[in-house]
């Protein structure tokens, strides 16, 4: 299994670079997973399907019904629940993470979670993770680890600063990651190309791709067009064929 | 209880049978396929899932009923399936065995979800009438023909991983009316009836309890004991879900507490639980009663639902939980006397609960149980109504009845509540309160030894922060005997810090120059 966390600052393009790296790594494995780990993105119109149900709203459930549950295994019941709310894609399975945790103590439901998502994810191939820039799941270890942390960032100072912190957390956190890689977003000139290089290598952060700013992806984000649908006119869209094939030979 | 018995097949039924082990299975059996995932653009067919009625059952019947590695399928097979389709599905195991019990049933059922995810492209969830399975496509290129492959290499699992099992039959049936008309008939009635048995089920007929220590990173002293009668702070851990944890991880935060000696049996105290919490509070703490609000009460991690707090005032205990937001009638909120009990404490006179602990036959028995209960909100008294008593249910106020003090004294002596007069305990019917001696000066006041909190544990603690009244009964209980209207003369806070009292007995007398 090869876990992919993408992650950035809101805004940077980390959907959209999440969106088309499972469209193309599942044209090559039948068995990725996507979860959607930021509440505030929406991976799941970037790739144009519907989901019914996210785990926030299921281990809500948990906590209102468990009183009910008798002698069922709550573990079991919860597991049943989750593989419901995944939804089977063509191609790729999606999580939606959700709501974060309501009031009250979620310790003995997370413990649960976190056991079912380890049992999970060990029989994808892939697991490609959106993730927000607190990478709060991975904190709380429902999400157990990352082999690679994707950093998107555009040329912001706002973004370059959120990169940085985010090397800084997955330090913090002990995230035992292969590498930590960076995707520049909507660079449109060499002065912007020259300054996302000098800070990838001030950080030691293994600059992956650059991505000039694409006229389509603004149409598809306007008319509400799942990004998926890009196609080998984008510049974006080819050369995020490239970045997958990093992933995609290991 | 509901008979245990062969299921008959309806004459004319479409039937396979097959008798004795399978020499060789094609495919693989290991745990490491656990969690394996079918994807709907791999199964072959799904059978029982969201769409399709669907149940598992394990019954216990005497030796000479059961066949062993005998199955019955009724209805179509695998090869008479179609492809990317969903099934019904029902899975029956009977089982004998000198060992097994109509106990064991449910501890046994679940196990079919192990054992039948070891299974290479077969994929199980869920329980009861919730099951889903799947099979892959891989599986039918490989060779898997027919359910009887399944069914016996699940009864070859059991009886190896759980040798008590001497005799094992099964019967799978996908025929939908038989399906429908079985789950209505005999596995629903089995349900129901063990769920009823949670509710029978008591300290007294357990030889374990289980301990949790998943929150120990918050409370670090904080021992969470669950046991029948009382499920864990949070809500979430029943002594069931304890078991089963302890069974599949010993060593993991779910660990088995023997009970040992039965020191006291209304507050419930036992010697094993005294060790276990001396042991995993780093010495902290050296007794529990679990069934106590005053007396060595169980600790309070920080992720209770409920908190209880006593109001001297009116002798009697009020229930808050974290969702109503306004102060109880003592004037302090959930919040507040949350972070005063919370992170592991043991602190006579707040004692954090899970909202399951109300419907405990033995809920807080040693000092009056339901009895000495005086205020709750109105939204959490709702949640538990049916738990509660029907003589005290319309005593117990709420705030649309009391915001403060002086309300829910009127309200109290309104409705007559028990306190005013004096609590019985109805566990073994003693007194435990005097009552409320209003406007009587010359009365005597004096707090017998039974109902003095044993001061240890108090005055263990450091105290509260300076400025919050500590509420503990020893020192307050006097104040009780205050008239309502007026302010307390004697005003007394007590602040003690990183003391070591013991008191065997504490008189109090007015003067008779007082008044």
């Amino acid at each position: 299994m090869t876990t992919i966390a993408v992650t950035g600052k809101g805004g940077t393009g980390k959907t959209l670079v999440s969106a088309l790296l499972i469209h193309f790594i599942s044209k090559k494995s039948n068995r990725v997973l996507a979860v959607d780990a930021d509440p505030d993105s929406n991976l799941a119109d970037a790739l144009g399907v519907e989901v019914e149900k996210t785990l926030g709203e299921i281990r809500e459930l948990f906590q209102t019904s468990r009183d009910e549950m008798g002698t069922m295994n709550k573990e079991q019941w919860l597991e049943g629940k989750i593989y419901e709310a995944i939804c089977e894609c063509s191609g790729y399975d999606l999580l939606v993470m959700g709501r974060p945790e309501g009031e009250g103590c979620y310790c003995f439901a997370n413990s649960l979670l976190r056991g079912v998502l380890r049992k999970l994810t060990k029989h994808y191939e892939y697991v490609v993770i959106d993730s927000e820039a607190g990478l709060e799941h991975f904190s709380r270890k429902t999400i157990d680890t990352a082999d690679y942390v994707l950093i998107v960032t555009d040329m912001s100072k706002k973004g370059l600063a959120t990169a940085k912190r985010i090397k800084e957390l997955t330090k913090e956190l002990k995230l035992k990651f292969r590498d930590i890689m960076l995707v520049a977003n909507r660079i449109e000139n060499k002065t912007a190309e020259q300054t996302i290089r000098e800070f990838a290598d001030e950080e030691g952060i293994k600059l992956l791709e650059i991505l000039p700013y694409d006229e389509k992806v603004v149409e598809f984000d306007i008319k509400g067009i799942p990004l998926v649908k890009l196609n080998e006119e984008s510049e974006v869209y080819r050369k995020m064929s490239k970045v997958a094939e990093v992933f995609l030979k290991g | 209880m509901v008979e245990r018995k062969k299921i008959e097949i309806p004459a004319g039924a479409k039937v396979k049978v097959s008798v004795g082990p399978e020499e060789k299975f094609p495919f693989d059996i290991s745990p490491m396929y656990e969690g394996e995932r079918i994807r709907k653009e791999d199964m072959f067919v799904e059978l029982g899932g969201p769409k399709q009625v669907k149940f598992e059952l394990v019954l216990a019947l005497p030796p000479e009923q059961v066949e062993d590695m005998k199955v019955t399928l009724v209805g179509p097979d695998l090869d008479e399936m179609q492809e990317g389709k969903e099934y019904p599905y029902a899975m029956i195991y009977y089982i004998a065995g000198s060992k097994v019990e109509t106990d064991l049933e449910p501890v046994i059922e679940r196990r079919n979800h192990d054992f039948q995810n070891y299974i290479e492209g077969y994929m199980h969830l869920n329980q009861r009438y919730d099951v889903w399975v799947r099979i892959g496509k891989g599986s039918i290129k490989k060779g898997l023909k027919s359910l009887i492959q399944i069914a016996k290499a699940t009864m070859m699992l059991y009886k190896n991983e759980l040798p008590f099992i001497e005799k094992i039959e099964a019967l799978y049936i996908t025929d939908k009316e038989l399906v429908e008309k079985l789950l209505k008939e005999v596995a629903m009635p089995v349900y129901e009836e063990r769920d009823k048995r949670v509710e029978m089920l008591h300290d007294e007929d357990v030889e374990e309890f289980y301990s949790c220590t998943l929150c120990q990173s918050f409370a670090p002293t904080n021992v969470c004991v669950v046991s029948p009668d009382r499920p864990s702070l949070c809500g979430a851990i029943s002594w069931f879900d304890g078991r089963a944890a302890a069974k599949v991880d010993p060593e993991g935060p779910n660990r088995a507490i023997p009970k040992g000696e039965v020191l006291d049996p209304i507050g419930g105290e036992y010697s094993g639980v005294n060790e276990f919490a001396k042991q995993e509070s780093g010495g902290e703490y050296e007794r529990i009663k679990l069934h106590s609000f005053f007396e060595f009460p169980h600790t309070s991690c920080g992720c209770f639902e409920v908190i209880g707090f006593y109001m001297p005032e009116v002798d009697g205990i009020g229930w808050v939980h974290r969702g109503y937001a306004g102060p109880a009638p003592n004037g302090l909120t959930f919040s507040t006397m949350a972070g005063q009990t919370g992170g592991g404490k043991q602190v006579a006179g707040f004692l954090g609960i899970g909202i399951n602990y109300f419907r405990s036959k033995k809920f807080i028995q040693a000092d009056g149980g339901w009895y000495r209960v005086v205020w709750m909100p109105k939204e959490l008294k709702e949640r538990v109504s049916k738990y509660i008593p029907d003589d005290i249910r319309d005593k117990i106020a709420t705030e649309e009845n009391a915001k403060n003090l002086d309300e829910l004294k009127e309200f109290l002596k309104k409705v007559d509540h028990p306190v005013v007069k004096g609590v019985v305990r109805k566990v073994d019917g003693k007194k435990i309160t005097e009552g409320w001696v209003e406007e009587k000066v010359e009365e005597k006041v004096e707090e017998k030894k039974e109902e003095a909190p044993a001061p240890t544990p108090a005055v263990a603690q450091p105290a509260p922060a300076v400025g919050m009244p500590m509420q503990m009964p020893a020192f307050q209980l006097p104040a009780i005997q205050m008239p309502a209207s007026q302010p307390a003369p004697a005003g007394i806070k007590l602040v003690i810090k990183d003391a070591k009292i013991t008191i065997g007995k504490i008189v109090v007398k007015k003067s008779k120059g007082e008044s």
